[in-house]
């Protein structure tokens, strides 16, 4: 029998300006199953509150209904002054008088009625609702980050610091990602490598991360705080623990010119090789495309010449599998390579290079050693342009988007050009300066009146080859579209910045949602931006969208505050206001049916299938389950099956179902 | 015509119209009083039989109104609501109830002058529409 | 006809299905579904003009399903209805095989989904043009018109549902009218009630219903219940550019979404 007890609010003048609380209060006594109605200057301050815990106790109530601002506002409030009371939380709810009733209204008896109906309501709905517990999920206080690059690196550090376990796996045979191969960074000229690679030995010599490189993830399994993940470690062909990092092996291998991928193409590496001086961890691993042992069966000269017999050739990749509670995808991006403008030559002509490549050459350890020579003769260029927005911003051509970093990395170019070639004539063909960081203003103004880069606003239509030199058509369209025409020695082009090989692949693997362009989706694009709609699993860095270092080192932390958050407490306390599957006696065992319509809807990936099988092991019916984990609590599902077996907690389908009627029925008994 | 004050039931969402509603209310911006609100946690929830019920026990219009496109709290609640009420709608029409009398809104959570734009309109429309009596006159035994 | 009873008496010989769901011979001239389990009675099954009940609703019956593989006599709906059942997880390669029968009376085995897949795309699934024609008659009635046409059509409905046993999608082992708290759909036969039930079931069947005509043939007051399932099957495709039936693993329309699905009615 329902023992509903409402308490109306006049909230000071608030309520009770428009509307005939006293009214209320003794029309809601005539509710069946109303024990207890009366109303009060102001519910929420403590006498308030006390009253409503006085009735709970005296006249054992079964429900609450507080009728007075929004639920929005002071829901947790009265359920809590509930709960101290001794009554489950979840059977208090709010009737809404205030912010939409008497504040929308003028006082009138259609006001009051309103209110009336209003309460009516909520009381119907209260009568069905159920005591609930809040669900505990245990956390596993380990945390996966893949990708090694600044962002991954960032989130291992503070994850780690912050005293909780870390596994970094990383793609390639050394962390560092982009920003190893970078010569200096703007807006200050920071060495790239010179503020990384301490970074990159602190990754490496923290107690509390475990460095997988050369390692991918083969699968996620699991949900939030209890993650099951399997790791490809791949072969390097080496003891990695008798692997002293000596080098020999790299400088004896005979097949030597193979195209560097670190040196973006501009460079050779041998067979056997480490990616970069200062590579972590500084190991070579074998390339069994180009090694003339895997190739022939021939060789094997690393094998003799290692000191300590640390070369494998017959080691294969290794599974591990790890238990983690939180994942970071950092797995960062890449910029546009190919034949993206055939009229820009990249690929035709070897002095037409993109962003990365004019970093390799820039740079002190690249393969001209930072000196400023071209690709195809090693003469130093006289002229070089710049093209921005090489690709981004077009939608013709596929992405409409911004690259964001094109600016500032263009004006940075032009400037180590200058820097390194005093007499050279830098050119940089542009759209919009978009220079919205701390002091980048300044710096491409830098790079205007102090370098005396030339930048012209127009694009370039054509690049091509005459008598040695590379003919830029473009216009000037502050001068009225004039055609121009430019005999450059080098081409730089800032192509788009572009989601990596296998972002698709790897977001289907975790299950999480990516825009069109394959650049993972955050949860909302204002207010949780390291969040993914998947429990459990956090951004950081590019992978998200095109980004420069510090907003990927700031996202990362970001992320990492997250995880530590996560990892807080030992239990994730979880509202129960979630889907749940129904259960009959057998041998019904549920009215589901297993259509699984539900499981396509559910955002979260919530509902799993549940085999009902019989105690002779035979399987009865496959039915679907929710996991309490991972519902968010939309509703969706609910509304889908056909056959209602499945039912949301909080927003019933008794619930729903009382409240539209007592919303319409004045006097007549409830159902 | 002009005393006939209308029932409207109004279907929303937690996250967006209920908070525009609300905001409506903390702006004080008057409106009619012939809507009352039923809350969900989202549009996906709302089950196409409740607007039934609503029109079968006296509702003479009713308002659904949700998160934008995009914007959904639990990021496709809404996408599923809008190919049911695609569905839904059509059937209704095709059988000759008259579907001017839902509103199918998305009202976000800083939009209180819409929702109170909308309540307004969908009030004054439903007036002029008048009271659903076709509707109501199908009864029965032990409706509900 | 002699192909299909042989293939029926190889398959029962070689136990390759326990039970061949087709045609016989019924009363006044019709056809009824039979349940061939030895191959001697092989003889039974018919196949003529007047075999258009959708057989694939026995495959869901669970005096049916307890007699173990079965082959069925399938109509092109019926095919499309296995598809349709196996997208919604009810059967698989192991519960069945399909003799797709054609009016010249040749038979194919249909052994697997897949083949059963590949046979169904090349049939032409649209609703025909008489179908269309028609319904677009009624979309062309003024809404008082429609809404007069309706009322007195489902004045007649008794709540029998035989609708509901005829349909083999509608097999969920507890309807929603079999619900009392809350009551969705009332139980007698009234106005409202028959209307709730109707656009109840229209509903559940939005982007499932294979224009299979049984609810249509099985309605004792003779509703036109085809002309609700085609509205909604001509609606989804419309809208959705999905049709039911025709893929063993795929989503239904209702289920999922598309960011960029529109509408003129939500503003």
């Amino acid at each position: 029998m329902a023992r509903i007890g409402v308490f109306i609010c006049h909230c000071g003048e608030n309520i009770s300006a428009t509307v005939d609380v006293k009214k209320v209060a003794a029309a809601a006594s005539r509710i069946p199953g109303v024990a207890h109605s009366v109303e009060y200057k102001y519910m929420c301050s403590d006498p308030g509150q006390q009253m409503i815990k006085n009735a709970v106790r005296e006249k054992n109530l079964t429900g609450v209904v507080v009728a007075a601002c929004s639920p929005r506002m002071h829901e947790p409030t009265f359920r809590r002054a509930c709960a101290e009371a001794g009554l489950n939380p979840f059977l208090c709810e709010m009737a809404n008088i205030r912010e939409h009733c008497s504040w929308v209204h003028e006082k009138s008896d259609a006001t009051t009625n309103k209110a009336i109906d209003i309460v009516r309501t909520l009381v119907a709905k209260v009568k069905k609702n159920k005591a609930l517990l809040p669900i505990k999920v245990p956390v596993t206080k380990t945390a996966l980050v893949l990708g090694g690059g600044i962002a991954g690196i960032q989130a291992s550090l503070d994850i780690a610091n912050a005293g909780h376990k870390v596994i970094l796996v990383e793609k390639q045979p050394s962390i560092g990602g982009h920003m190893s191969q970078l010569s200096e960074t703007f807006p200050t000229l920071d060495c790239s490598q010179c503020i990384l690679t301490p970074r990159m030995v602190e990754v490496a010599q923290h107690p509390n991360i475990t460095l997988h490189s050369y390692s991918e993830l083969e699968s996620l399994d699991g949900f939030i705080g209890n993650f099951k993940a399997r790791i490809r470690k791949k072969a390097r062909s080496l003891d990695e623990k008798l692997c002293t990092g000596c080098g020999l092996c790299t400088q004896k291998c005979p097949t030597r010119k193979i195209a560097s991928e670190f040196d973006a193409g501009l460079g050779l590496r041998p067979a056997i090789y480490v990616p970069f001086p200062q590579a972590v961890p500084n190991k070579p691993v074998i390339d069994r495309e180009h090694c003339t042992y895997y190739l022939k069966g021939k060789c094997r000269l690393c094998e003799k010449i290692c000191p300590t017999q640390a070369i494998r050739f017959d080691q294969e990749d290794e599974i591990l599998e790890v238990e983690v509670g939180a994942v970071v995808l950092a797995t960062g991006f890449d910029i546009k390579h190919g034949d993206f403008f055939p009229e820009y030559g990249y690929g035709k002509y070897k002095d037409v290079i993109d962003g990365l490549q004019f970093e390799r050459l820039a740079s002190a350890s690249g393969p001209t050693l930072g000196e400023m020579r071209r690709p195809s003769d090693g003469r130093v260029p006289e002229t070089v342009v710049f093209v921005a927005c090489a690709g981004s911003r077009d939608p013709a051509k596929g992405i409409e988007y911004c690259s964001k970093i094109c600016c500032m990395y263009t004006a940075k170019h032009a400037m180590l050009y200058k820097h390194k070639v005093h007499h050279g004539r830098p050119y940089v063909f542009y759209m919009d300066i978009r220079a919205g960081g701390k002091m980048y203003e300044e710096f491409v103004r830098r790079a205007q009146e102090v370098d005396g880069v030339q930048y012209i606003r127009g694009r370039v239509s054509r690049i091509y080859e005459r008598g040695g030199k590379l003919v830029v058509k473009g216009a000037d369209t502050l001068l009225g579209a004039r055609p121009m025409e430019i005999e450059a020695d080098m081409v730089v082009l800032a192509t788009a910045g572009v989601a990596n090989a296998g972002a698709e692949e790897l977001a289907q693997k975790v299950h999480v949602s990516y825009d069109p362009y394959y650049f993972y989706s955050e949860a909302h694009p204002k207010l949780r931006p390291v969040e993914t709609n998947t429990a459990g699993i956090f951004l950081a860095g590019a992978c998200q969208a095109p980004k420069d270092i510090p907003e990927s080192v700031a996202q990362a932390s970001g992320a990492a505050a997250k995880v530590a958050g996560l990892f807080s407490q030992s239990e994730l306390v979880r509202e129960p206001l979630i889907a749940v599957v129904d259960r009959q006696a057998p041998p019904l065992y549920s009215t589901c049916v297993g259509c699984f319509l539900c499981q396509a809807a559910c955002p979260y990936q919530a509902i799993e299938k549940e085999e009902i099988r019989g105690r002779d092991g035979r399987l009865i019916k496959t039915v679907a389950k929710v996991n309490p984990g991972l519902c968010q609590g939309c509703g969706t599902c609910v509304a889908l099956c056909r056959s209602k077996s499945i039912d949301i907690q909080g927003f019933s389908h008794e619930q729903v179902y009382a409240e539209v009627l007592a919303l319409l029925n004045r006097g007549e008994s409830d159902v | 015509m002009s005393d006939f004050n209308p029932k409207i039931v109004a279907f929303v969402c937690n996250w967006c119209t209920y908070a525009g509603a609300d905001l409506t209310g903390t702006s004080r911006m008057k409106y009619s009083p012939q809507v009352s609100i039923i809350r969900f946690p989202c549009t996906g929830r709302i089950d196409f039989m409740l607007l039934l019920k609503a029109f079968a026990n006296g509702a003479d219009g009713i308002i659904v109104s949700g998160c934008h496109p995009n914007d959904c709290h639990y990021s496709s609640g809404n996408f599923h609501a809008r190919r049911r009420w695609i569905v839904f709608r059509g059937l209704l029409d095709f059988l000759g109830i008259d579907v001017r009398r839902v509103r199918f809104s998305w009202v976000s959570a800083a939009e209180g002058a819409k929702w109170a734009q909308l309540v307004n309109d969908t009030a004054e429309h439903v007036r002029q529409l008048g009271p659903f009596s076709g509707y109501h006159r199908l009864r029965g035994l032990g409706v509900g | 006809m002699e192909t299909l009873r042989d293939k029926a008496r190889e398959l029962l010989a070689a136990r390759t299905v326990q039970v061949i769901i087709g045609y016989g011979q019924g009363s006044g001239g019709g056809a009824r579904a039979v349940f061939v389990r030895e191959a001697a009675d092989a003889d039974a099954l018919i196949f003529n003009e007047a075999c258009r009940q959708n057989l694939a609703v026995y495959l869901m019956k669970p005096e049916v399903r307890k007699l173990g593989k079965a082959a069925l006599v399938a109509t092109p709906s019926a095919l499309r209805t296995i598809l349709q059942l196996a997208a919604e997880n009810q059967v698989g390669d192991h519960d069945l095989l399909a003799l797709a029968v054609h009016a010249a009376g040749e038979v194919t085995l249909l052994a697997t989904l897949q083949a059963i897949e590949a046979h169904v795309t090349e049939l032409d699934a649209d609703l025909s043009a008489a179908e269309k024609a028609e319904l677009r008659k009624y979309e062309a009635l003024s809404l008082e018109q429609r809404r007069e046409y309706w009322q007195e059509q489902f004045s007649r409905c008794l709540k029998c549902y035989a609708c509901r046993a005829a349909c083999p999608l509608c097999y969920c082992s507890r309807c929603t009218v079999e619900c009392n708290q809350p009551q969705w759909i009332p139980v007698p036969a009234h106005d409202l009630g028959n209307l709730e039930w109707n656009v109840m079931r229209a509903m559940h069947l939005a982007g499932r219903c294979v224009n299979c005509g049984d609810c249509s043939r099985a309605c004792p007051v003779a509703i036109p219940l085809y002309l609700l399932n085609q509205k909604l099957i001509s609606d989804v495709f419309a809208n959705f550019n999905a049709r039911s039936g025709m893929a063993a693993k795929t989503d239904n329309a209702m289920s999922i979404f598309k960011p960029d699905d529109s509408e003129d009615f939500i503003r």
